[in-house]
Order: C-alpha cells, then sequence, then structure tokens
C-alpha cells in the first residue's frame, strides 16, 4: 500500500463513518451534539481562509455569521423568501461588508487588526440590540427573531426546516467538506501561496509581485461569504436569533481558540480543535452557566495557553506526526519494508 | 532623494544598459542603499525620475515593478522560513503564470540552474546563509526579471562563498539578465561589474570601467582618506 493510498482509503474511511452516523446514533441529542461540532468546524475553517493563510487574527468573525442569520431570517419571516435564496444574499451582504471593512483594516498591524474586528462586531451587535427597524427590516432588538417552527412532523426543504435532526446533519456535513476540500483546493493554487507568503513576509512577497492587500481583502471576502453560510444553517437549527446569540465576541473568540488549538492554516486544524473544545463549552454551559456563566471561555483560554507554551503551531502538527508515523509503519509492512 | 532635512541622495544619475552588470560602490553612508530602494519602489524620490524600458516608474508599487520586469533582493534575507525551499521559489514563479503545475515546473528549472535542487524540500529557514542568499536570487529570477537589484548579497559569506555566488551572478548574466548590483566586497564587484558607479555622501564622484574607477583619485580619497591618494 503506498502512502496517497493509504491516505485515500483513510480519507474514505472517515466519510463514509460520517455519513453512515446517523443510522447507528439515532438519538436526536448526539446527532445535535454533532451537527453543532459540524458547524463549529464548518465556521472555523472558513475563519481559517483569513486567519491561517492571510497570517492575521480576525477576532470579530461573528459579525458574518450574525449577518447570514439576519438576512435570510428577515427575508423569510418578512418576504416569505425560502432561507436558502436568504442564505446566498446573506452571503453576498456579507462578503461586501467583508470588502468594505476589509479595505481600511487589511492595512493594519496585527493587532490593531484584531482590535478593529472586535470593535465592528461589537458596533454592530449594540446597533442591532437598539433598534426595532432598519428600514424596511424588522430586526426586533434584543427579543431577537423567532422562525415559527412547521407543524410538528412536518418538514419542508424549501423553508429549510426539517422535522428530524438528520438532513441537518447531512446538510452541515456536505457544507463542512465542501469547505475543507476548497481550503485544499486553495493551499495549492496561486492565491494561496500569494496569501501565505504575504501572511509570512509581506515584503518579499511585494518584491516578488503579490499584491499583498489584494489578496488579504479577497480572503476576507470569500472566508465572510461562506461564514454566513453558517449563520443561516444555525437560524434554521435553532429557529431563535438574537444579537447575543449570533453577533457576539464569544463567538468569535471561539472560533480563533479552536483554529489556534487546532492548528492555524492546517485543515484538519478546525476539526481537531473542535472536537476537542465543543465538549469543554457544552459542558460547561451545562453544568456551570447557573453559577458561572461565561466560564467556558475561562476555560478555552486556560487550555490556549497551555497549547501556545506546548505546542504553539497547535496541536494538527504532532497529530500530523503521529499518523505520518502510523502510516510508514503500514506501508512498510504491505510492501515487505521497502519506502 | 530627501528625507525630511537630510539630502541622502543629491543629483545622481545612473543608467544601466541592457544585459550590463552595473556595481554601485562607495563608502558606508553614501547613499547606496537609498538609491537602490528608490529604484524598487520602495521609496518615492522627493524629485527626480526613474526609467525602466521606456516607462516611468517613479513611485511605482513593488508588484507592479516585478510585473515589469525589475526584481529585487533584501540585504537581510527574508525567506518563507517555514516553507520549502521550492515554495518559496514559486511564489516567484507565480508572477508569470496561474497554473500551480507551471509554477512548479519554473520553480524546478531556476533551482536546476542555481544548483539548489537537490534541497528542494528542505525548510528555507533551516538553510545555511549562503544558501539563503541563493534562494534569495533563485526566488527573484523564478519571476523572469530583465533586470535583477542585488543587494549586498556578497555580505557575510566566507571567501569560497563568495566565489561561488560570483558563478551565479554569470549565471544570471548569461541568461540574458541585467544586473544592477551593490556590493562591498570589492573583488567580487570588480571582477562582475562592466560598469562602476561610486558616489559619497549622497553624490557620484566617479564612473566608469572597474579598472580606471580604481585608480580615480577621488575614490581612493573617499575610501582611505587623502593620505593614501598616490603622488
Amino acid at each position: 500500500m503506498t502512502p496517497q493510498s493509504f491516505k485515500k482509503t483513510g480519507l474514505a474511511l472517515l466519510v463514509l463513518t460520517a455519513l453512515a452516523l446517523p443510522l447507528i446514533l439515532r438519538s436526536p441529542t448526539y446527532l445535535h451534539i454533532l451537527i453543532m461540532l459540524y458547524l463549529y468546524a464548518y465556521m472555523t475553517t472558513t475563519w481559517n481562509l483569513v486567519g491561517g493563510f492571510a497570517g492575521v487574527l480576525p477576532l470579530g468573525h461573528s459579525v458574518f455569521v450574525g449577518i447570514g442569520a439576519y438576512t435570510s431570517t428577515v427575508l423569510w419571516l418578512q418576504w416569505g423568501i425560502s432561507p436558502w435564496i436568504g442564505m446566498l444574499v446573506g452571503g453576498c451582504l456579507a462578503g461586501f461588508v467583508a470588502y468594505l471593512i476589509g479595505k481600511p483594516t487589511l492595512k493594519m498591524r496585527g493587532a490593531y487588526f484584531a482590535l478593529a474586528t472586535m470593535a465592528f462586531v461589537e458596533g454592530v451587535r449594540v446597533i442591532v440590540e437598539n433598534v426595532d427597524q432598519l428600514g424596511p427590516f424588522k430586526l426586533n432588538g434584543p427579543r431577537g427573531l423567532n422562525i415559527p417552527p412547521l407543524p410538528a412532523g412536518e418538514g419542508s426543504l424549501l423553508a429549510f426546516q426539517f422535522a428530524t435532526k438528520e438532513p441537518y446533519y447531512y446538510i452541515i456535513l456536505f457544507m463542512l467538506m465542501g469547505v475543507v476540500y476548497l481550503t485544499w483546493r486553495l493551499s495549492r493554487s496561486k492565491l494561496g501561496y500569494s496569501l501565505s507568503a504575504g501572511g509570512e513576509e509581506p515584503e518579499a512577497a511585494e518584491a516578488l509581485g503579490v499584491n499583498v492587500a489584494k489578496c488579504k481583502v479577497t480572503a476576507m471576502v470569500l472566508s465572510a461569504f461562506l461564514t454566513a453560510l453558517a449563520g443561516t444553517f444555525l437560524a434554521q437549527m435553532t429557529l431563535f436569533i438574537y444579537p447575543k446569540s449570533v453577533l457576539t465576541l464569544d463567538l468569535s473568540f471561539e472560533l480563533a481558540f479552536i483554529a489556534l488549538i487546532g492548528g492555524r492554516g492546517s485543515l484538519a486544524g478546525p476539526i481537531i480543535g473542535a472536537l476537542m473544545l465543543r465538549p469543554v463549552t457544552e459542558f460547561s454551559r451545562i453544568y456551570l452557566s447557573a453559577t458561572l456563566p461565561g466560564m467556558h471561555l475561562i476555560l478555552l483560554g486556560v487550555i490556549l495557553i497551555v497549547v501556545m507554551l506546548y505546542q504553539p503551531r497547535g496541536l494538527s502538527e504532532p497529530l500530523t506526526r503521529l499518523f505520518n508515523r502510523l502510516q510508514d509503519r503500514i506501508c512498510s509492512t504491505k510492501t515487505g519494508g521497502a519506502k | 532623494m530627501d528625507f525630511g532635512g537630510l539630502r541622502a541622495i543629491d543629483s545622481l544619475s545612473l543608467s544601466i544598459d541592457e544585459g550590463q552588470i552595473l556595481g554601485l560602490i562607495g563608502p558606508n553612508g553614501a547613499g547606496k542603499s537609498t538609491a537602490f530602494n528608490c529604484v524598487a519602489g520602495v521609496y518615492r524620490p522627493t524629485s527626480g525620475e526613474i526609467w525602466f524600458d521606456g516607462a516611468n516608474i517613479t513611485g511605482a508599487k513593488p508588484w507592479d515593478l516585478c510585473r515589469a520586469g525589475l526584481a529585487r533582493t533584501f540585504q537581510i534575507v527574508k525567506p518563507f522560513a517555514s516553507k520549502t525551499v521550492l515554495y518559496n521559489v514559486m511564489v516567484g514563479a507565480f508572477a508569470r503564470t496561474d497554473k500551480t503545475d507551471e509554477a512548479e515546473a519554473i520553480a524546478l528549472d531556476i533551482l536546476k540552474s542555481l544548483h539548489l535542487d537537490h534541497k528542494k524540500d528542505f525548510k528555507s529557514g533551516a538553510l545555511t546563509i549562503a544558501d539563503r542568499k541563493r534562494l534569495e536570487i533563485a526566488r527573484a529570477m523564478a519571476t523572469k526579471p530583465k533586470l535583477l537589484l542585488l543587494d549586498e548579497v556578497m555580505a557575510g559569506l566566507r571567501p569560497t562563498e563568495v566565489d561561488e555566488m560570483i558563478d551565479v551572478f554569470r549565471t544570471v548574466r548569461d541568461s540574458g539578465v541585467t544586473i544592477f548590483v551593490i556590493e562591498h566586497i570589492m573583488r567580487a564587484i570588480m571582477a562582475l561589474s562592466d560598469e562602476l558607479v561610486v558616489i559619497q555622501f549622497g553624490r557620484k564622484i566617479s564612473e566608469g570601467k572597474p579598472e580606471a574607477v580604481a585608480k580615480d583619485e577621488n575614490v581612493i580619497k573617499a575610501y582611505l582618506g587623502d593620505e593614501y591618494v598616490a603622488s
């Protein structure tokens, strides 16, 4: 077995397992946990396009989640437009906003860029919290927007609502596989090379023909579009969105933490990170939120510090090394020791 | 070129012919790096113009200069340290193509001509300083420049490495690239340059063939002081 076929087999097994899981785990609770895990892995993968590749630290990415969620919800509630279309509209709107924020802020040095993105999401959140209506759009302030559920047992593809968890599971799974594939293709493309070069040594990259600022803005717009799609998904899953659920710094930080702990700029990093950190958030929310709300962020912070001390590039590196060792062992045995 | 109240370069006029190697030398603080950076698009000259291949490139952005065929290296080398040698050169190659396999082919070609291909999968941060300098040139060559600006490439190299680098220069020149080089290592620049320009305190004090410049009184005075002028 060659290393390539080992990797391909491993990947195929992983995908098949993921596809088959709902047939094995029939409990909606477990499915919900998996769905949220895939959702966070998805959002972190799209975050990675800016935070991993472009080498800057966006700490306000939840603003795109919020734009996606609010756009599709408002379009559905007020005009009956299918959330699928709302999803695309939200994506385009998020991309446009990313272009507007990106142009001035991506010229700033690392810490200032992070602060600017934080300020932006907080600003948007405060606006949404304090206005009931923005022009013709009813945003309902802090009370949030409720999507009336379809009668129990009914599902509709057009309305993006389903009676059971399975359809949601498969949708987010395909979305996740889609962005991971996109990230993989990007890393092997001219834009990918230009982005990571510009992130590592901008002066050198510019001297080699890379318009670093333009590449970063492109990455940001692409990332925003894809992140907004997750916002719509979240809205349709939970049927209730309000400023503190989709426009919060908490969510922005969590995405950054997952990426940093899992491995910034790597393909598996967001998934590894989500696998490790989502349980922390969920359990601290279940057991501690009554007494210590926000505790999950403290725990994530501690984990981040520990990981940064011992594996600053994230956990995907040592795990990749383990995988390679396993691969070598299996491939050598199969081919009789020849490598 | 003025930096606030300091005039770093005063009425400097340079020209390079295609296929030439032009060396710019002068004592420390003469303004060589400033002149270099004006040409490379890092500084916009406060007065004066820069023309390349029939076009006015004064104040053009570095990436546009690269597209136009003007490449540069950095005195303090800037490899993409976390990436492989091949990756580094491919970034340069992408200046001329959009396809990844084409960029890879161009990069491998350049690496072979500069004898770095056996190290193509090494992490560039782990290379020796001599190899890093070679990589710096390889990267710039991958952008298929017409003019290559080399900024003190020999600095920090041992004598044998300097000899190897002289060979690299010759390979570059033989491939048809014009070279503008700033250097302090005299034997290298004397051996390589077709023409030399000497500046001191931001002004040109001599220019011409290396042998003539070496005998020029003004040049000797600038480097060694009045007492050393042969009478």
